[in-house]
């Protein structure tokens, strides 16, 4: 069987191997362990993610990268998901830029909605991949998650009312900072980023490294900002 | 160091009774307290955070204080059916007190579960680990008799 | 005859406790036979029989098996799904129950098929009670000589629907929060402990020692051409007759709701529970298979009173607090259905709110990372299709 073959083959990352795939009509070629995204990025497509950083292995949460694939039942992750030879790749096809779309308004949704007051507007990924996927007002109603604000840390301000659950922190701590502070608590919905058993960032049980802010992609970590500082980032250059 | 779910790491064997250490700790002290977790925490090698999540993560696990006994009425459709609402408020009004509460003896917590498995002979609940089943409110007083 | 007794044949013939009445009812003769045969052939009946997993999603068993033998590596697991959590199924705690050495012998086949040394039995924290009784049916089979080497172990749940699924399951086992994984890697290469695993349901294994002891062709000339064998339906509901009962694949739903379990005046069935499909009485003549209605086999039968709007919420509330939060769709979307849900169980919906269900549950089954997510929609859909009068009057205004 097909998949076999190609399970026995993941199986050998060593070997290298190239692979001819087509994406949006034309032919590239990537070699084998290499994921959908990796491809598309090395020939200039754009596909937007939210959890993914090329810093540490695929989470896989947010689906925000999800392409079609021909033969596929469902749309599959692209930061996940290796490339096979022959694979027909969509990255931009109806389906998808549709699914997308709910799945941003899904997170827009019970996000915190004070874009206009949020340090990280000028910078914040949630935001301009709305933006570029036409996603306005979030037609979904969902109760927030409010948490307080904790800036009990003289380095970092956590404000989990803006988190996403991408888990970003969470890997940047454990495989970049090698700290291990944070972990994911409770479940579903009520799932949250925890520290210890739930507790407030603080300084005894997180230094100063700060490694995990810029990982943050909306405004849920910063660096506590002092009035009147400027916000970071230039300004947003929304399209239309 | 790793514990990277799509990655195990080579200590990961000797991590697999988290679930049962975790158990039996909450057996032995009623919940998993901060301290608990601490001390787990330390012997099994991995953060604070890390048992804080798994012991959040599942239904049969509480990290707060719960009774000495553990009543767990069904609220799934099946147990629903056959009027599960009447055995609910049955034991709320046999030991005083609402879901998601414990009585002030401590002698009962008492929650609304999913699907406990029993639907053939529904509605049911768990107290502990035993099973009653084909439930009618005149069945509850007798039956909570039997824990202390 | 629609009824047939495959995995249920020993239930309530032999003494669950004592392993001397399953050896008198051709007990672990498979298990030699396996041995006798070669893995190779083992693996070759069981393509040859069609037999797909029980648990839901229907792949092939064999070709499971295989890729977990032809995978490399020596440590290699055979875990048992027994956290059977969708809503109003029991079968597999009447299987357990009832014959517990069919399932180890089952086991020890796939085992010494895909030459893996450990076996797992992942059982639900609901059947405690089982727990016991499990680990004895165990140590008996192992006392008796039958396990050579393999060790067989209960793994138990700590109360969570989503670690039925495959990759949860095996995050659960390893002491982790039961969160789905992303695959590729399949379990058949890399599973537990990233080792090459094979899943399967109770009742799939329950198959084993009969195909291999009566061969693949007797089991092929049970059931349809894609749907092979039986299936154990857990029946509950608005039924006289409430239980478990064994069909042929391919039996219509109505011979079983109506003919077994004595349904009158059927409004809708559910079948295979939370994430299952609900279908209309008068669709009962649909045949249950893969291809068309099965999931693991629950069935549960509302009659003329039952409010649908109402019964699609409490699925939906049940799948959002059993959803793991790992991705947005599944965890956010199950959430945003349950609040619409609501608002029509209270007479305030509108007609905006279905298109955005609508909408919500096309993106849910393309993204979602596992099953659960994949499948929550299916309640609404299947709702709005055959009982879309119940939402329309519920519209404000």
């Amino acid at each position: 069987m097909d998949l076999t073959t190609e399970m026995n083959k993941r199986n050998m990352p060593c070997i290298m191997v190239d692979i001819a795939v087509t994406i949006n009509g034309s032919t590239v070629s990537g070699q084998s362990g290499m994921t959908i995204l990796e491809v598309a990025r090395e020939n200039g497509i754009d596909i937007p993610t939210l959890c993914h950083r090329t810093e540490f292995t695929p989470i896989g949460a947010c689906r925000v990268c999800v392409v079609e694939v021909e033969g596929s039942r469902t749309l599959v992750g692209s930061c996940h998901t290796p490339i096979t030879e022959g694979m027909v790749i969509h990255t931009h096809s109806p389906k998808v830029l549709e699914t997308r779309r709910t799945i941003v308004e899904l997170l827009l949704a019970s996000h915190s909605g004070t874009c206009y007051m949020c340090d990280k507007a000028n910078i914040c990924e949630l935001r301009a991949i709305a933006a570029d996927l036409d996603v306005g007002f979030p037609e979904f109603q969902v109760r927030r998650r409010y948490y307080p604000i904790e800036d009990d840390s003289p380095y970092i301000v956590r404000d989990l009312t803006k988190c996403i659950l991408c888990r970003r922190c969470v890997w940047a701590c454990r495989e970049v900072a090698k700290k291990d502070v944070f972990a994911i608590g409770y479940r579903g919905f009520d799932s949250k980023v925890v520290v210890d058993s739930d507790q407030p960032l603080n300084k005894e049980v997180c230094r100063d490294c700060g490694i995990c802010i810029p990982f943050c992609p909306t405004g849920a970590l910063g660096k506590p900002r002092k009035i009147a500082e400027e916000k970071e980032g230039q300004l947003l250059i929304v399209k239309g | 160091m790793n514990n990277h779910p799509q990655q195990p790491s080579n200590r990961s064997e000797d991590r697999q009774n988290l679930l049962l250490l975790l158990k039996d700790a909450q057996r032995r002290s009623g919940y998993l307290s901060d301290q608990l977790m601490r001390e787990l925490a330390e012997s099994v090698g991995v953060t604070c955070s890390e048992i804080y999540g798994v012991g959040t993560f599942y239904s049969f696990l509480s990290t707060r204080p719960q009774g000495r006994n553990i009543i767990r009425a069904c609220k799934s459709l099946p147990c629903c059916l056959k009027d599960s609402h009447l055995v609910i408020s049955s034991i709320e009004g046999a030991i005083g007190i609402r879901a998601g509460e414990i009585t002030p003896d401590g002698r009962f917590s008492f929650e609304l579960v999913n699907c406990i498995g029993a639907c053939d002979s529904a509605p049911a609940i768990l107290v502990n680990n035993d099973l009653y089943t084909e439930l009618t409110p005149r069945k509850i007083s007798q039956i909570l008799k039997e824990y202390d | 005859m629609p009824e047939q007794r495959v995995v249920l044949k020993n239930c309530g013939i032999i003494d669950p406790g004592q392993i001397a009445t399953y050896l008198a009812a051709d007990g672990f003769k498979a298990l030699k036979k396996a041995r006798d045969v070669g893995q190779e052939q083992v693996i070759q009946t069981i393509k040859d029989s069609g037999l797909r997993g029980r648990g839901g999603a229907g792949f092939p068993c064999g070709v499971k098996w295989e890729m977990a033998k032809d995978a490399p590596g020596d440590n290699k697991y055979v875990i048992c799904n027994a956290d059977e959590g969708e809503v109003g199924t029991f079968k597999d705690r009447h299987i357990l129950s009832n014959d517990p050495f069919s399932l180890i012998e089952g086991m020890a086949i796939a085992c010494y098929a895909i030459g893996a040394r450990k076996g797992y039995i992942y059982l639900r924290a609901e059947y405690h009670y089982l727990y016991d009784r499990l680990l004895e049916s165990i140590n008996q089979v192992c006392e008796a000589g039958f396990l050579d080497g393999l060790n067989i172990d209960v793994y138990e749940g700590a109360g969570a629907y989503v670690c039925g699924e495959e990759s949860a399951l095996m995050d659960s086992i390893e002491g982790k929060r039961g969160e789905v994984r992303y695959r590729p890697p399949f379990p058949p290469t890399k599973g537990l402990w990233g080792k090459p695993t094979i899943i399967n349901n109770v009742e799939t294994l329950m198959n084993i020692p009969w195909i291999i002891l009566h061969g693949a062709e007797w089991f092929c000339e049970i059931g349809t051409e894609r749907s092979k064998g039986t299936k154990v339906f857990s029946v509950s509901g608005d039924v006289t007759k409430p239980g478990v009962y064994e069909m042929v694949l391919g039996s219509q739903l109505r011979e079983l709701v109506e003919g077994l379990a004595g349904a009158r005046a059927v409004k809708a069935i559910q079948v295979g529970g939370a994430t299952g499909r609900i279908v209309p009485h008068d669709m009962m003549d649909t045949p249950l298979t893969f291809e068309t209605l099965l999931g693991a086999g629950a069935i549960t039968v509302f009659d003329e009173t039952r409010d649908i709007v109402d019964i699609v919420r409490q699925t939906l509330e049940f799948l959002a607090e059993e959803s793991c939060g790992k991705c947005s769709p599944c965890r956010e979307g199950t959430e945003v259905m349950v609040g619409i849900l609501g608002r029509f169980t209270r007479g305030e919906g509108s007609a905006h709110d279905i298109a955005a269900m609508e909408r919500l549950s096309q993106a849910m089954m393309l993204s979602a990372l596992c099953g659960l997510g994949q499948a929550a929609p299916n309640p609404v859909l299947d709702s709005l299709q055959y009982f879309r009068g119940e939402y329309d009057s519920r519209v404000k205004g």
